[in-house]
């Protein structure tokens, strides 16, 4: 449908904590579209967040398959709607970036896998497992739904924040 | 001569106030205690300087602070060191030096960044051996910090470095490198690419 401009931090979208879809209408398989055609368009992403292109409802897509990290390790590209993390397992830490935060990364912990609770494009309630780069991308995407910034999660100090790699 | 642009749009302005800009490098560096940042960043307030990128950390006994500030009215480094003449007799010593214009700008840096561990009984030229096999191979160090843990009879030296590899260098070589290090000094070096994701 549409590839919509990422949303930028000071925008105090970005802060908001998004409602939840109440149903699957068209105004929600229409947000899905510019969601995927916008990750799609920013080649080196591997999800967005609603919030992240205007939008504060619980959607969110993720797709690690085509990143070097996730190849190995991935479930494709998941379109979540209203998800929620059940369980969480394990700890690593992975230097991170945001679109909406340019210029500046961090180093965040977060757990190593996790079971995600969802429902998909059509409105299927899912259940997966997700571990490795997967499981940090999901988490990072879901935190937009909350109005949280990996800069609200960056563990540690001293050589943790750099500029990312161009 | 002297030439008139037009100024159409807000971001002309933006950079138009930017060029007038001068950036100054400060060093603060002194004993240990509370109150230091406020007492300096309260000087730089008075002054009218905006702080830009700064690093501030505790080394030793000592609080080291270095910043980078910019002023559209100060020209030169004297009015920093009057400003700054009571926190010097307080005990902080102050060290001012002005940018070349672009001396601010942050470099494009491109290429994998490392992290590189270096730690073992404390010797001599830990850190030389280390970065002149990373200096002869034109690898940018771009953070470093070094720390002196363990016991008064057991030193232990610890190094930790981020480096950018260029284009043609990997991680794999940067290992092989340190692996030869690692006899060599005999301290334990690992090697891993720390490359932000961007999500």
């Amino acid at each position: 449908m549409a590839v919509r401009d990422i949303i930028l931090y000071p925008d105090p979208i970005l802060k908001t904590v998004c409602d939840a879809v109440e149903t699957l209408d068209d105004s929600v398989k229409a947000l899905i579209q510019d969601l995927v055609d916008t990750m799609v368009d920013a080649g080196h992403s591997v999800g967005v967040a609603a919030p992240q292109i205007g939008v504060t409802r619980r959607v969110v897509v993720v797709d690690v398959s085509k990143s070097k990290l996730g190849r190995d390790n991935n479930h494709g590209q998941l379109v979540m709607v209203n998800p929620a993390i059940l369980e969480k397992e394990g700890c690593s830490t992975m230097r991170e970036g945001c679109m909406s935060v340019p210029d500046y990364t961090g180093n965040v912990s977060r757990a190593e896998r996790v079971v995600v609770q969802f429902l998909d494009r059509e409105g299927v309630e899912k259940v997966i497992q997700a571990s490795g780069f997967e499981a940090v991308a999901i988490q990072h995407e879901l935190d937009h739904l909350d109005g949280f910034l990996f800069l609200d999660r960056v563990s540690s100090l001293k050589t943790d924040v750099f500029r990312r790699k161009k | 001569m002297l030439k008139k642009f037009p100024v159409h749009r807000i971001e002309d302005l933006i950079i138009a106030r930017e060029d007038t800009m001068n950036h100054f490098a400060l060093t603060i560096i002194g004993r240990d205690r509370p109150g230091i940042v406020a007492e300096v960043t309260e000087v730089l307030y008075q002054l009218g300087c905006n702080i830009a990128d700064s690093s501030c950390t505790l080394l030793g006994g000592q609080f080291a602070m270095i910043l980078i500030v910019s002023s559209q009215e100060i020209g030169g480094k004297e009015p920093f060191i009057d400003a700054f003449s009571a926190i010097e007799q307080g005990g902080l010593s102050v060290f001012v030096r002005m940018l070349k214009p672009g001396g601010e700008l942050h470099p494009d840096l491109r290429g994998e960044i490392c992290m590189i561990s270096v730690y073992g009984s404390d010797k001599p030229g830990i850190v030389y051996r280390v970065t002149r096999e990373l200096s002869t191979r034109r690898i940018n160090i771009t953070d470093l910090n070094t720390k002196l843990v363990g016991t008064k009879d057991r030193p232990v030296y610890v190094m930790m470095l981020e480096a950018l590899l260029p284009e043609g260098q990997t991680e794999e070589d940067l290992r092989a490198i340190m692996a030869g290090l690692k006899d060599e000094l005999q301290v334990d070096i690992s090697v891993r690419s720390i490359t932000p994701v961007e999500l």
